[in-house]
């Protein structure tokens, strides 16, 4: 199976502190893959060195390419809206978003907006926590890549929306793109996930298919998830 | 639907799918909503979906048809081995949980006998309500 995504020998720094060291990652296409880890574990840091707005040293490829420019082509990644003013309108953000990205699809655009309910006259600064996230998740999935990243879209969210989110995403995702999605508390995605990687103590400590932990451990994936966290004795 | 998270999700969408057929809530020859479609309704990774439907088809109970879908088999006698199958699982489970209460065999059919009559008077009450 092709790569989506290698991720070799990343290491990142930041004020001289280790943030992220010895990353090693391979992920497939067509696949939805859950990055956990406890706040501040470096989930974000990691998603900016994929996309090339943080810099690390290693390599980082996505779909053949290595290089920043090369790789931004290739995957969709909306960074909290940050550069956004609170008093724009979805609507500009939208038309920004096409002007952008030759890739954007407007079409795929406004199903995922009706679908979500969102209103194009509403301003940044006017929308609920909910609402920014499914701008977020219909601006991600609009554009045409082959890796999709969002962080933490379901914090701070109220049920409706994040069902709504998930089911975007199962509709929206096309076959043969790889979405990788962090969570810190991830029994209310465990069933959409196909793999989850686990960040702690600055590098990837696990990378696992969900179907294989319930079967072989027997282990629903939050519990899993946890038991890395307490003493690490346990090994079998 | 919500699933046990204990266990792998595609025996689970299996199971769902085995229980419409066996109730006839999927008659046979009826073809199945799309993958992403089934997906959506249960709210679950869509390889997970074309894993459960791939074991399916490998076992009979689906039949594939390139680019049409798949669809329940027509084999009804095939039908009725996995009702057979699916009480005896429900069965086995009933005759553990009794037997680790020391109940003998007689005891046991006694008991099932027992509960079905009381719980058919029940329901007659129900019904005269």
């Amino acid at each position: 199976m092709t790569a989506i995504l290698t991720i070799e020998s990343l290491k990142y720094n930041r004020n001289q502190r280790h943030i992220l060291h010895d990353v090693q990652l391979t992920l497939a296409g067509g696949k939805v893959v859950g990055l956990l880890g406890a706040n501040g574990a470096g989930k974000t840091t990691l998603m900016r060195l994929i996309t090339g707005s943080a810099k690390g040293s290693g390599a980082i490829t996505v779909s053949g390419s290595s290089t920043p420019v090369g790789r931004k082509q290739h995957v969709s990644f909306t960074d909290h809206l940050k550069g956004f003013a609170p008093n724009q309108k979805i609507s500009r953000i939208e038309q920004f978003y096409d002007a952008v990205y030759p890739d954007f699809d407007s079409q795929r655009y406004q199903e995922l907006a009706q679908f979500l309910d969102l209103d194009g006259q509403q301003k940044l600064a006017a929308l609920s926590k909910g609402t920014r996230e499914k701008l977020i998740i219909a601006l991600t999935l609009s554009r045409q890549v082959d890796l999709y990243l969002l962080d933490e879209p379901f914090s701070g969210i109220d049920s409706m929306s994040r069902k709504k989110i998930i089911n975007s995403i199962i509709r929206w995702l096309p076959d043969t793109a790889t979405l990788l999605v962090s969570d810190h508390y991830v029994s209310e995605i465990a069933p959409i996930l196909d793999e989850i990687v686990v960040v702690k103590d600055q590098t990837i400590v696990v990378h696992e298919e969900t179907e294989t932990i319930r079967d072989q451990k027997h282990m629903d994936i939050e519990t899993y998830y946890e038991q890395l966290y307490e003493g690490g004795t346990d090994n079998d | 639907m919500e699933f046990d998270d204990k266990v792998p999700i595609y025996l689970q969408i299996k199971q769902v799918i085995y229980h419409e057929m066996v109730t006839g809530k999927l008659k046979p020859g009826e073809q199945l909503p799309a993958v992403r479609q089934l997906a959506l309704d249960l709210t679950v990774n869509v390889n997970t979906v074309q894993r459960a439907l791939g074991t399916m088809i490998a076992e009979g109970f689906l039949v594939s048809q390139r680019g049409r879908g798949n669809f329940v088999t027509e084999d009804q006698p095939k039908i009725a081995t996995l009702k057979q199958q699916l009480v005896q699982e429900q069965l086995a489970t009933v005759y553990h949980e009794l037997h680790a209460l020391n109940l003998s065999d007689d005891e046991i059919i006694t008991s099932v006998q027992r509960y079905v009559q009381q719980r058919g008077n029940q329901d007659d009450s129900h019904l005269n309500d």
